[in-house]
């Protein structure tokens, strides 16, 4: 399987604040990938990175096989949507397509057009009488129209309201159903991609804390319910990420590595959604660790 | 690139040349009929007559004409002072907003992924703004060296300060600057208003200090002397740039500063006489820049703010390519 998005040791430095420090990971093309993480923890860096708005500090970063900094031709076969879909609030939707045609190679006017036509968005509108909602899909069509091997999609949905947001994802969802197109994208509420996403990138204070597709994550992540007791090496696990403990029970959050033999244990599924809060409850790794019961 | 370009400033250009339009219907009819009064009035004639010889000796000058003319029209030179501000309208509207509003409003993350590198968003935009502004101050320029010439000949000088800073090629090269300063300004603080005030601060304070500490200094000052005793005087419509007068005596030691005496021969030795004080031997004397340095102290001082113009583009360019990743 190729990769779409590959990243070795990647780090930015912001004057002396790591906005993103020692990222490994990859994205293999055809998925469509969530990038979830708190506030801060360096989704944007992340996107700006690959789209070559920012400068690695350290490390490599390889987009569709390329080095995305400063590489012109590689901008005409990525699609990005930028935080709070900026616009130029004072142009029609048709001098949008027509600036996109005038600075892409391989723009599909005719694709523009038409998606703006079936989400029944005049071309004579000017940006600034356009709803958030409208906006969102205004750019999320910019970014179509490239006919863009990869989508990078930085929270497009996090300023709208839950209509909004559905249609939004829908839109996305209908556009890249062929699979040919690669979609990475952020947001800090997992619930926003949860039903979209194949794919899951777990950031939080600039590392990356998890990382695989989400049916293998799922089905490697069990929720073990049993007496309480200390917690010692069990069989079949091979980390734990979370532990909580009750007068009479302990419930853990583990990553398995194979079954779980002890029958002391009730082992049960988990949601993507637990598996997500339970990681980004982790101490990021190098950072001090306070307060854990030994 | 030029299209969009175009789209994004077509109202700037509009302003500009609505400014320069209504400039135009000010300055052309009111430059036709200071023409006429100074054709009418005699002037012209007087001042032909007079030459331009260094020092005079008949009662004949044009002076009382010319302070006729030159009160009639105070307004107008005062009017020519403001004028001085035109420079500076097209940094802060131009030039300060050109990077500062993409990074302030987050369209340079549009613009610069659309496949077009952002060096080349940086010279095609910087390109087209130079040429406008070249082209915009370029008949500014023109139009009042146009309308100011009666004004100079009527004895004010081109060389005076805020005169010669609004005619001939200096007016250009502080366009350029100022543009170049706000654009500048934009890469570093990257909000429009804070790069509009750094852009204003940064061109008055250049200007002043140029005009002040610089201007005067970069070729060297001329002493004309003449004595006190005779009927010699100096052309005061030659239009040269005085920097100090007074009187020296017959050793070259200063006497008397900021005064020029001029005595006839008939009332030399009066007791009490205006001249009394005076030695024999005393002449005046005038540190000045002379009218016919005019365009080599436009041209030195014109390079100067394109010098620095173009030094402040390729710094905002090395800041968006080094400093904005």
């Amino acid at each position: 399987m190729s990769t779409a998005l590959e990243a070795h040791g990647l780090g930015k430095r912001f004057k002396r604040n790591w906005a993103l420090k020692d990222c490994s990971l990859h994205v293999p093309a055809g998925r469509v990938a969530a990038l979830v993480g708190p506030n801060g923890a360096g989704k944007s860096t992340l996107l700006n990175l690959a789209v070559g708005l920012l400068h690695p500090t350290e490390g490599e970063l390889h987009v569709l096989g390329r080095s995305p900094y400063g590489d012109r031709d590689l901008l005409d076969r990525v699609g990005f949507v930028a935080q709070d879909t900026p616009l130029y609030p004072d142009f029609t939707v048709a001098e949008l397509i027509t600036m996109g045609a005038r600075l892409s190679r391989r723009w599909d006017t005719p694709l523009a057009r038409d998606r703006m036509e079936r989400l029944g968005l005049p071309l004579d509108r000017r940006v600034e009488t356009l709803s958030g909602g409208q906006r969102a899909q205004v750019a999320l069509a910019l970014a179509l129209a490239k006919r863009p091997e990869l989508l990078l999609l930085d929270e497009p949905v996090a300023s709208l309201d839950p209509l909004a947001r559905r249609e939004f994802m829908q839109v996305l969802m209908g556009a890249v159903a062929d699979g040919d197109t690669t979609v990475l994208l952020s947001s800090h509420l997992l619930g926003d991609l949860e039903r979209v996403c194949d794919y899951l990138i777990v950031l939080q204070t600039a590392h990356v804390q998890l990382l695989g597709g989400v049916d293998e994550l799922v089905s490697e992540h069990k929720a073990l319910i049993g007496p309480r007791r200390q917690r010692a090496d069990i069989a079949g696990v091979a980390a734990v990420i979370r532990e909580s403990h009750t007068d009479k029970q302990t419930t853990l959050l583990v990553r398995t590595s194979g079954p779980i033999p002890d029958p002391a244990w009730t082992v049960h599924d988990v949601t993507l959604e637990d598996l997500v809060l339970a990681y980004l409850a982790q101490p990021a790794p190098g950072r001090p660790v306070l307060g854990v019961a030994k | 690139m030029i299209w969009l370009t175009w789209r994004q400033h077509r109202r700037q250009a509009l302003v500009a040349a609505l400014g320069l339009a209504a400039l135009a219907a000010v300055l052309v009819p009111t430059g036709i009929s200071m023409r006429n009064a100074f054709t009418d009035s005699g002037l012209a004639r007087c001042l032909r007559e007079v030459g331009s010889a260094e020092f005079l000796t008949g009662s004949t000058d044009c002076g009382s004409l010319a302070d006729v003319f030159t009160t009639r029209y105070e307004t107008a030179t005062t009017f020519s002072m403001l004028l001085v501000f035109l420079p500076l309208l097209a940094g802060l509207f131009w030039g300060a907003p050109l990077v500062a509003r993409e990074l302030e409003h987050g369209t340079h993350r549009l613009v610069w992924t659309q496949g077009v590198s952002r060096m080349r968003w940086a010279w095609v935009k910087f390109g087209l703004i130079i040429a406008a502004t070249t082209v915009v101050s370029a008949g500014y320029a023109l139009l009042v060296s146009w309308w100011l010439e009666p004004l100079n000949d009527a004895g004010r000088g081109r060389l005076s300060e805020l005169s010669f800073d609004v005619q001939g090629v200096v007016p250009v090269a502080y366009a350029l600057f100022a543009v170049a300063l706000g654009v500048f300004a934009g890469t570093v603080w990257q909000r429009v208003l804070p790069a509009m005030a750094a852009a204003l601060a940064g061109f008055l304070v250049l200007r002043f200090v140029v005009l002040q500490q610089v201007r005067g200094h970069v070729l060297p000052a001329l002493e004309r002397t003449f004595p006190v005793i005779g009927g010699q005087r100096p052309n005061p419509s030659l239009g040269d740039w005085i920097f100090s007068v007074g009187i020296k005596n017959a050793a070259g030691e200063v006497v008397s500063s900021g005064q020029q005496i001029q005595c006839s021969p008939t009332v030399v030795g009066q007791p009490g006489g205006p001249c009394a004080d005076f030695e024999p031997g005393a002449y005046n004397f005038q540190l000045y820049q002379p009218a016919g340095n005019f365009w080599p102290l436009q041209f030195i001082e014109a390079g100067l703010f394109t010098a620095l113009a173009a030094l402040l583009l390729f710094l905002a360019v090395w800041r968006i390519r080094s400093r904005l990743v």
